[in-house]
């Protein structure tokens, strides 16, 4: 149980930027999540912590303890990987005890540790097979458990669900929730897809290109993205975004036009609202356009319209039934609208 | 399947396929059989000039000792011709080489498989390079230095140069049967609680059997059949097989005796095929397939 903290962290290989100057306090018992798109450097974010990739420049503190030149094995971590990383040669029982047997701790206490972390994540029919026998959803639960077994400072996660199919991920997801719940132990997870990041975290750390885009609860995250990439990246489908200028509080670009939003910006600017925010206007609505297509979702029905060149969706009731070039009247309310600036991307406070 | 597409095969080429087959297996297997047999025969029979009958039915071995079969060959070549020797030299020179080729290749090509530096590439350009050229030019070289250290006609001195000679082989082997390892495993037991070694001894190596019987028996073929080092480097006492087998055919000082030859080289062979009976499937696992499946 420890506190991470990561102070000014760079990594680069030459003049290629992995990491650029990562600043975060994780805090003892968090559930953090690292998001972003592939190659934006949260897997090696996650190694530096592990002590796998070395650190270019920047402290790395665990619990009280400066851990930049420790090796793996001695910042007292466990780390579940995406490919589970199991050893082949050795039962399922073998794997789980591995760790208590490198880190020299009493043999009397091997069985009732592993038995007790096997029985966390279901493992006990298995234990005598060897990690080839086992399925997808096996083999992770078998990481899962080595990780725990001994109880470490914290835990890394890396993509540990994205080897799975859709329907074990759901259920694999509530139990690395369950498990976080009963062993309150600082979790470092990293992942690309948003909803696990929504589910799972404390906080999410959303990053692009190796730079953090924003730290926050998965609610700020959702309802206030620090910029445009963030608006984009978090939600499905992601947030409308559409070009155009502001004066006076009214936003106007071809095909749109909402009235009562913030007066202290004026010019060009990005604006962005969600799917689900928007619905169908009865007179007048803030976008007049022709429908540009029509998907069933099941619970509700999603609408395409193009505005300002570009497509936005609105989600509506399931029961809503157009024609593609019906004209459509959507309504959108100011409240529900965020503004970003549209040189660097960043948000527009209201 | 094969039984169906075999059915659907015209007679005539199927006749041709087995033909084929019957005649390719008679001419791989014929050469050494025939030796195998002629071993037991005097060489007026097995190098009969009268008829090559006479090696098949022995007309001279049974003139000359009363029997169809005889050992003499074999044991003029290991009792009176100290082929023992030349076996015991041998056992000495192919573990020593394997083993020290094993040990510094494991090591090496672990190494150059998980560094993720520039040079390790050129390291293995560089070995290929070494494993090009002809063995003959390493012992020449190597020749006069030797004499003046007076190391010359050793074992020890032999085994060096033919580990020199087999480590970039066994280097690129190794390397490329760690390479199949994924990262994960090393990584996880590191962060599990290994140094680097323990998770090269307790994780790595138990998957690498495969790789590392594969390998094994690749240097110690070489080792074993090698003729231009030992030829060159030891001294008649401390022969191999090999040279022994060739210096029982003459030289221009002395006549040979070529039965001798033909023992010997029948008992040389015969480990060899057992060898590879007892270890085929790892070689053909460690040679079809990655020590691992992803």
């Amino acid at each position: 149980m420890a506190q991470i903290r990561l102070k000014n962290v760079s990594k680069r290989w030459n003049k290629l930027v992995g990491v650029d100057n990562f600043n975060l306090d994780i805090a003892d018992q968090e559930f953090l999540v690292l998001l972003g798109p592939s190659g934006c450097g949260k897997t090696t974010t996650m190694r530096m912590i592990a002590g796998l990739e070395e650190i270019t420049e920047g402290e790395i503190w665990i619990g009280d303890r400066l851990v930049n030149k420790l090796e793996p094995k001695d910042r007292d971590i466990s780390m579940v990987f995406q490919s589970y990383g199991l050893y082949p040669n050795m039962t399922v029982y073998e794997n789980i005890r591995f760790p208590l047997k490198v880190r020299k701790i009493p043999q009397d206490q091997h069985h009732d540790r592993v038995m007790k972390a096997a029985a966390m994540v279901e493992l006990e029919p298995f234990l005598e097979r060897r990690p080839a026998a086992l399925s997808g959803g096996q083999r992770q639960r078998v990481a899962l458990a080595r990780a725990i077994v001994r109880e470490p400072n914290a835990f890394l996660m890396d993509e540990p669900l994205s080897n799975l199919d859709a329907k074990l991920r759901v259920s694999t997801r509530a139990q690395i929730k369950n498990l976080h719940h009963a062993l309150k132990t600082t979790t470092i997870y990293v992942t690309h897809d948003q909803i696990e990041a929504m589910t799972l975290a404390d906080r999410v750390v959303v990053m692009n290109k190796g730079v953090v885009q924003q730290v926050g609860t998965p609610m700020e995250i959702y309802d206030r993205p620090a910029n445009t990439f963030v608006a984009s990246f978090i939600g499905s489908p992601a947030m409308n975004l559409v070009s155009g200028q502001i004066a006076n509080g009214i936003f106007t670009s071809e095909g749109i036009r909402i009235e009562g939003l913030s007066h202290a910006t004026t010019g060009p600017v990005t604006l962005g609202f969600r799917a689900e925010d928007a619905s169908l206007a009865d007179s007048k609505g803030q976008i007049e356009a022709p429908i540009y297509s029509v998907e069933l979702l099941g619970e509700a029905t999603m609408l395409s319209v193009r505005v300002a060149g570009e497509l936005v969706s609105i989600k509506v009731g399931k029961e809503y039934r157009a024609e593609i070039g019906d004209l459509a009247r959507i309504a959108i309310p100011a409240a529900a609208c965020h503004l970003f600036d549209q040189s660097n991307g960043a948000r527009i406070e209201a | 399947m094969s039984e169906a597409m075999s059915h659907k095969r015209p007679i005539l080429l199927n006749t041709l396929i087995y033909v084929f087959i019957i005649l390719w297996v008679i001419l791989a297997a014929v050469p050494f059989l025939w030796t195998v047999w002629g071993s037991f025969k005097v060489e007026a029979d097995f190098f009969s000039r009268e008829s090559w009958w006479n090696a098949i039915f022995g007309t001279s071995t049974v003139r000359q000792t009363g029997e169809a079969f005889t050992g003499s060959g074999y044991y003029g070549a290991w009792i009176t011709r100290d082929f023992w020797r030349a076996a015991f030299n041998t056992v000495i020179v192919t573990i020593c080489v394997t083993a020290i080729s094993l040990t510094l290749g494991t090591l090496g090509g672990y190494a150059l498989a998980r560094s993720g530096r520039n040079y390790s590439f050129w390291i293995l350009i560089a070995a290929l390079v070494f494993r090009a050229m002809p063995h003959i030019t390493l012992v020449s070289g190597y020749l006069l230095p030797f004499f003046q250290l007076n190391i010359w006609g050793v074992l020890p001195t032999s085994i060096i140069v033919l580990v020199a000679i087999n480590q970039p082989f066994t280097l690129w082997m190794l390397h490329s049967f760690f390479l199949s390892i994924p990262k994960d495993l090393d990584e996880s037991a590191m962060v599990d609680g290994c140094t680097r070694f323990q998770a090269f001894r307790m994780v790595i190596m138990p998957v690498m059997w495969p790789g590392l019987v594969t390998t094994g028996l690749f240097s110690f073929l070489l080792g074993y059949n090698d003729f231009a080092v030992t030829a060159m480097l030891l001294s008649a006492d401390n022969q191999t097989m090999v040279p022994k087998i060739s210096s029982f055919l003459g030289s221009i000082q002395e006549s040979g005796n070529v039965m001798f030859a033909v023992a010997a080289v029948v008992s040389a062979t015969l480990p060899l095929f057992i060898l590879v009976l007892v270890f085929q499937r790892q070689i053909v696992s460690g040679l079809t397939a990655g020590a691992v499946k992803g």
